[in-house]
C-alpha cells in the first residue's frame, strides 16, 4: 500500500539538502499541472530569521524525494531562479488552479468540489487523487486516472470514480491500484 | 579499539611534546561523506579550537594525544566555526532518511579510535552502519533508504 500526503501536509515543510543536512527554505506552494496529473514544482520561502518569500523555485526534477517530514534534494544547486526553469514551473498558468473545480463523472455527476491534492509519498510528486467536499457533504477522497480533462471551473473524471469515493487518505491508498488496474492503466 | 561520541565528550586533551594538558574535547567535527572523524573541536565559545584528525598522536580511553600545541588552530572557515559553536555536533542531531521522513534522534556514534572511521550511529535501541550515512549538518544528519522502518 503506498503512503498519501495532501498538497497542505506538503506546505511549511523544510527542504533538506542530502549531502549537507541543512535546511536552505521551506515549501510555500505546489506548482500543479492538472492535465498532467503531476506536480511540476515547489515555490518557496526562506527559513530562520530571513523568513519570507524567496523568488527561487524548485522544479519537480530536482526534488530528491517527498516525504512526511522533509522535502529532500542533493544540494543547494537544486534551488534555481525561475529564469533557469523550465517554462510551466516558472509562469504556471493561474486557470490550472484546480482548487474548487467541481468533479463531474462523463455520465454528469457532480461528486463534489477539489479541495486539496493527494500525492504519494517517496516519488517525484506523482498527484495520484484529490480531496474532495463531497456534493452530499462530507469530505471525501477520490483517485485520478494519469489524465483528464479541466476546464478551469471543472474536471471530468471516468464514471467508475465514483465508485471509489473513499472517506480517508488510508483507504484511497489501497485503493488507486484497483481505480487505475479497472481504466486498464497498469 | 571502538570509542564513541558520547564516552569521549569532555576528555583532556595532552600535548605529547610538553605533557600539557590543552583543553578538553568539546565537539568531534564529522566529514560525512568520508565517514570519518575530520577533526576535534577543544574548548567552546570563541577560545575554541581545532586539531585535525592526523595530527593526533593517539585517541586514548584516559586522554586525546596530540603532537604538540602547534597542531591547534582557529576555525577556518564557515563550516568549522559553525563545528565550533557545536552547530554540527550529531548526537542529539534528528536523522531524516533520505526521502524526507523522520527515523529519530541520534543518542550517540561510535568509531574506530585508531582511524577515526566512523562504525555504527545509535537511533534509540537501533544500530544503524556508517556505511548509511549520507550527509550531516545543522539540521539533520541524512541516512540512505535502507535505514526506513
Amino acid at each position: 500500500m503506498s503512503l498519501l500526503v495532501t498538497a497542505s501536509q506538503i506546505r511549511g515543510l523544510p527542504v533538506v539538502t542530502v549531502r549537507g543536512g541543512e535546511d536552505i527554505a521551506e515549501v510555500r506552494d505546489v506548482i500543479y499541472d492538472p492535465e498532467a496529473g503531476r506536480l511540476v514544482g515547489l515555490t518557496l520561502n526562506r527559513r530562520g530569521f530571513l523568513a519570507g518569500r524567496t523568488h527561487d523555485v524548485l522544479p519537480v526534477e530536482a526534488i530528491h524525494a517527498i516525504g512526511q517530514h522533509a522535502v529532500m534534494v542533493l544540494d543547494a544547486s537544486s534551488l534555481v531562479d525561475p529564469k533557469d526553469a523550465p517554462d510551466d514551473v516558472a509562469h504556471p498558468a493561474t486557470e490550472r488552479n484546480v482548487l474548487g473545480d467541481d468533479v463531474l463523472t462523463e455520465g454528469g455527476t457532480s461528486l463534489g468540489k477539489v479541495t486539496d491534492l493527494v500525492l504519494l509519498v517517496g516519488s517525484s510528486g506523482e498527484v495520484v487523487g484529490y480531496q474532495i467536499d463531497k456534493a452530499d457533504g462530507g469530505q471525501g477522497y477520490i483517485p485520478l486516472p494519469a489524465q483528464l480533462s479541466v476546464s478551469g471551473v471543472a474536471l471530468v473524471v471516468p464514471t467508475i470514480t465514483e465508485e471509489f469515493v473513499q472517506g480517508d487518505l488510508v483507504g484511497l491508498g489501497a485503493t488507486v491500484d484497483e481505480f487505475r488496474h479497472r481504466l486498464g492503466l497498469t | 579499539m571502538n570509542d564513541s561520541f558520547g564516552h569521549s565528550a569532555g576528555r583532556k586533551v595532552v600535548s605529547r611534546a610538553s605533557a600539557k594538558e590543552l583543553g578538553k574535547v568539546a565537539h568531534l567535527l564529522v566529514d560525512a561523506q568520508q565517514r570519518r572523524i575530520a577533526a576535534v573541536v577543544i574548548g567552546r565559545g570563541k577560545k575554541a579550537q581545532l586539531v585535525e584528525w592526523a595530527r593526533l598522536s593517539g585517541f586514548g580511553p584516559d586522554a586525546v594525544m596530540v603532537e604538540d600545541e602547534g597542531a591547534l588552530r582557529p576555525p577556518g572557515d564557515d563550516r568549522e566555526r559553525s563545528a565550533a559553536d557545536g552547530k554540527l555536533e550529531l548526537v542529539g542531531r534528528r536523522a531524516l532518511s533520505e526521502r524526507g521522513n523522520e527515523l529519530g534522534t541520534i543518542d550517540d556514534v561510535t568509531f574506530d579510535a585508531d582511524t577515526g572511521a566512523l562504525v555504527d550511529l545509535v537511533i534509540g535501541k537501533r544500530s544503524v552502519p556508517a556505511g548509511s550515512l549520507l550527509g550531516s549538518g545543522s539540521y539533520a544528519v541524512v541516512l540512505d533508504k535502507s535505514q526506513e522502518p
